[in-house]
């Protein structure tokens, strides 16, 4: 019972100081994660944002008008 | 913070985090391939304007 008692730490089985040391390295992974994908966020939106405008996706400002006078002649 | 790894064992949370990051990317990748606008190796089909999704449907 006594060997029972000093082996039972918590109930994934670390000590705190395991969770500690533990936890170090997964918040450093965590933000070197988080940080290449807003890199590689950052990187695909200037190559084509992804949230088209209330008309759409437009390349140039003619883009909307064109599509407004077609639905007014037809 | 760190008493989360007290409670849930760190190495069914990194293999349960890894399984579920990399099939979410996978989703996300061919979702886009999919995609007109967004498949970055055949480019847009055939026919098919660069700009989709438009509110004026094609004639």
């Amino acid at each position: 019972m006594a060997m029972l008692e000093e082996k039972a730490v918590s109930l994934s089985g670390l000590t705190e100081n395991e969770a500690k040391e533990f936890h170090k390295i997964f918040v450093t992974s965590f933000m070197a994660f988080t940080g290449i994908a807003i890199v590689a966020h950052f990187l695909v939106w200037s190559w084509r944002p992804w949230l088209p405008g209330p008309h759409g996706y437009t390349t140039s400002m003619l883009d909307g008008v064109v599509g407004h006078i077609t639905t007014l002649l037809t | 913070m760190f008493r989360v790894w007290l409670l849930f064992d760190p190495r069914r949370v990194l293999v349960a985090l890894g399984v579920f990051l990399f099939v979410l990317a996978l989703l996300i990748h061919f979702i886009l391939l999919s995609t007109d606008r967004f498949n970055w190796l055949e480019g847009p089909r055939t026919g098919a304007p660069v700009s989709q999704m438009s509110s004026v449907p094609p004639k």
